[in-house]
């Protein structure tokens, strides 16, 4: 139905809008000025840094039309992730100052949450020695989200005095190389500091719980996997209810029909639960994780699924490199193995259920 | 959801708790294993007149009626009853969803004076629909209702007649019209089962249970009264109440499968084996259980929300198919999931408890009973096909000449 938010009822709008732009551009990179200028990156930066001061429930809407298009760019590691680990962090200038960049589209951000892109659970892939006097950076971390095309880069650390840490700093002071994948449409680096020295002020202590960056990164990119998975079914139905065989539109064969069917089942029960995170999310409920792990586990095996039964309705066409189906197979795939695997997702819901006993909503 | 209150509806929570903490029979479920049909029926009876005390038997009726529930409300209730392991109005089903909303929407002054207080004391009534020949293709029926003088006489045989041993009265689908277009030659009677020409026989199901009968009908009776809705309009008069519960039938199958039911299976995997090892222990068993506890949670919201989007007139022409679909596929997954990992000893669990829902704990009879859901109703071939034409506008089947 509707997150609770006075943004909800410009959902519409939102999503009609995003729809339109990035039709425009489907498989292009798409100018990220455009998007920028949209104000999608500054969706939840605070209205006193130039941003909306929206919540993650719009962000979610941007999400899903960005898969429905599967269009290529950083808005995971900017918006999502980084945003997210801004807002964890102890306020300051220097926070302040990010945030805003980024609701002016002046910085992409890249954010190193665990050793690497495919942890449910964050584990800092770097620590700080030297505490305040000299600090160093040491640590590698692999799949991280647009760490090549991010201006600045956020690292989970620990910190000899404050726990865990981000430390902000350029990809010009660590080693970043390209990890290239099956995706086209996702860019993804490795991160690797061998005792780069940083500035004092570059320590971001975490005031908040860095867990829910994470799980923003999950609920992400099941948004992600709702819109790949929608698209596909609009254009698996097209399709059927056109292509004739043996005197008659393949739709109508049960086969077929059924297999339509399913895929409507599977995406409706999927975005039930993520629409049900989303919310969690946005009023930081108590019992967000676990709607995380469930929309997570869930849509990313769905995504998966819709995909590939859409390639399957589409017969030889769909296979070819043109018709494009592969594009979104592919991003399904990898969005499946991101921010926990829907294995490793339902091992943090398997958690609850082998403490105790397992009734409640 | 309109006219009421966050608070009211707490209020209204913690009124329903305290009722069914009042009220709500401890050890039904234990009395009513093994117990004999008059046994259940009485029950049954007791029951829906404890719930109609409380005024929670028919809350989806009209206030004039002695329901006028909202359906927020409602929403809150089933979840309480379901929370509480209140036991299910089996017996009455038909009688307070399909007769009720035949009545309301078709029937004339003098059926809903009738029938609908006697509904209320406890009049019984059941569904003469299907046909040996008409299951899924139930237009198809052949039951003859031939004009007389006074009324029709009815011929034919009806199947799958859910509760037609204890029910007062039937609602009959039969043909009126021979020659026209198979929907639009059926009529909508009220058939009272004591009418000379109705025989019932009990059907042993696969459980060996007999919850459905076979009806025949031999030169039965049915007086000019007894019709719904105009001559020949009865195929239209069906299926403009067959979704009379507006999805709060599964509203309250979800919330029971995913707060007894599922709290059940996860009680069941921590109990020690024969060897002593637990099923939880087993990380396939716990990766299956945390599958189910996602899917489980998918079903509560979809079907919230499918009530939701009836009462507020937003419903897709397909989204009752689906909630079906998903809820029999999952009940049917969830019951073999249980009936694997309680392995042999389940296998001595002979009994179920009757009132229950589809899921008792008694995991392989859970299971091989799930197919109640997947077949009748319009089996889950039959809701693809729905999803598939009516949610997704795909082409229908070419026709099968002379079809």
């Amino acid at each position: 139905m509707s997150a609770p938010t006075e943004f909800a009822e410009l959902h519409d709008d939102l999503r009609a809008v995003a729809r339109e732009l990035l039709a425009a551009s489907a498989g292009e990179e798409i100018d990220w000025g455009v998007i920028a200028d949209a104000g999608w990156l500054g969706l939840e930066v605070p209205e006193g840094q130039g941003g909306a001061g929206a919540t993650f429930a719009e962000v979610a809407v941007i999400l899903e039309e960005l898969g429905r298009a599967a269009t290529p760019g950083p808005y995971l590691g900017t918006a999502v992730l980084g945003v997210g680990a801004l807002a964890v962090t102890e306020p300051g200038p220097r926070v302040d100052e990010l945030l805003a960049a980024v609701a002016a589209g002046e910085v992409l951000l890249g954010v190193a949450l665990a050793p690497t892109g495919d942890r449910a659970l964050v584990e800092p892939a770097f620590r700080v020695d030297g505490a305040d006097a000299a600090p160093t950076l040491h640590g590698r971390a692999e799949f991280v989200a647009d760490a090549n095309v991010a201006d600045r880069l956020l690292l989970l650390a620990d910190h000899p005095d404050h726990g865990m840490v981000f430390v902000d700093v350029s990809p010009d002071a660590v080693v970043v190389d390209e990890q290239p994948v099956i995706d086209a449409t996702r860019r993804f680096g490795t991160v690797a500091a061998a005792g780069v020295e940083v500035a004092a002020g570059a320590i971001l202590p975490i005031v908040g719980d860095v867990q829910h960056v994470a799980d923003r990164g999950a609920l992400a990119v099941a948004c992600d996997g709702i819109g790949l998975a929608a698209t596909m079914l609009d254009a698996t139905v097209a399709y059927v209810a056109d292509r004739q065989q043996f005197g008659r539109p393949i739709g109508s064969f049960q086969a077929v029909k059924h297999t339509c069917a399913d895929m409507q089942v599977q995406l409706t029960v999927a975005r039930e639960l993520v629409d049900a995170a989303v919310e969690a999310v946005v009023t930081d409920r108590t019992d967000a994780p676990r709607a995380v792990a469930r929309a997570s586990s869930f849509a990313g095996e769905t995504a998966v699924s819709v995909v590939g039964d859409a390639l399957q309705m589409h017969g030889g066409i769909g296979y070819t490199w043109e018709s494009g189906l592969h594009v979104h197979l592919k991003r399904a795939t990898l969005d499946r193995s991101l921010f926990g695997s829907p294995s490793a997702q339902r091992r943090r819901l398997a958690a609850a259920l082998a403490a105790g006993a397992g009734t409640g909503s | 959801m309109s006219g009421v209150t966050t608070t009211q509806l707490d209020g209204f929570r913690a009124e329903v708790r305290a009722w069914c903490k009042d009220h709500v029979p401890a050890d039904w479920r234990a009395r009513q294993t093994g117990v004999s049909d008059a046994e259940f029926v009485d029950f049954q009876q007791g029951w829906f007149q404890e719930l109609r005390a409380g005024g929670y038997a028919v809350p989806h009726w009209p206030a004039e009626w002695g329901g006028g529930m909202s359906t927020a409300e409602q929403i809150v209730l089933y979840q309480e009853l379901a929370a509480h392991d209140a036991p299910r109005l089996v017996l009455a089903f038909v009688s307070i969803h399909h007769a009720a909303s035949t009545l309301l929407e078709a029937g004339t002054d003098e059926q809903r004076a009738r029938h609908l207080p006697a509904i209320l004391d406890g009049e019984i009534w059941c569904q003469g629909f299907s046909e040996p020949d008409a299951g899924s293709d139930l237009a198809g029926l052949s039951t003859r209702a031939t004009p007389v003088d006074d009324g029709w006489v009815v011929d034919g045989q009806k199947v799958w007649v859910s509760g037609g041993l204890h029910a007062d009265w039937c609602l009959l689908l039969a043909r009126t019209d021979p020659d026209a277009r198979k929907r639009h030659g059926i009529s909508y009677f009220l058939l009272d089962m004591a009418t000379p020409g109705v025989e019932v026989r009990p059907i042993k199901q696969a459980t060996g249970e007999s919850h459905f009968c076979e009806m025949f009908l031999s030169d039965v009776h049915i007086p000019t009264a007894g019709l719904v809705g105009a001559e020949n309009a009865g195929w239209q008069v069906a299926q403009a109440t067959l979704g009379a519960e507006r999805g709060m039938t599964m509203l309250e199958l979800a919330e029971r499968l995913g707060q007894a039911g599922f709290g059940w299976l996860v009680d069941v995997c921590h109990e020690p084996g024969p060897t002593g090892d637990r099923p939880i222990d087993d990380p396939v068993v716990l990766d299956g259980l945390a599958r189910l506890d996602a899917e489980v949670a998918g079903l509560r919201l979809l079907c919230q929300h499918h009530v939701e989007r009836v009462d507020a007139g937003e419903a897709g022409p397909a989204d009752a198919s689906i909630v079906k679909l998903y809820y029999s596929e999952l009940l049917q997954r969830l019951t073999d999931f249980g009936a694997d990992v309680v392995g042999l000893a389940g296998q001595t669990v002979l009994q179920k408890p009757v009132s229950s829902g589809w899921e008792s704990g008694a995991w392989v009879l859970d299971f091989i009973s799930s197919w109640e859901w997947t077949i009748p109703g319009g089996s889950s071939e039959i809701q693809r096909s729905i999803i598939g034409e009516r949610g997704l506008g795909l082409p229908r089947e070419p026709k099968v000449a002379g079809a």
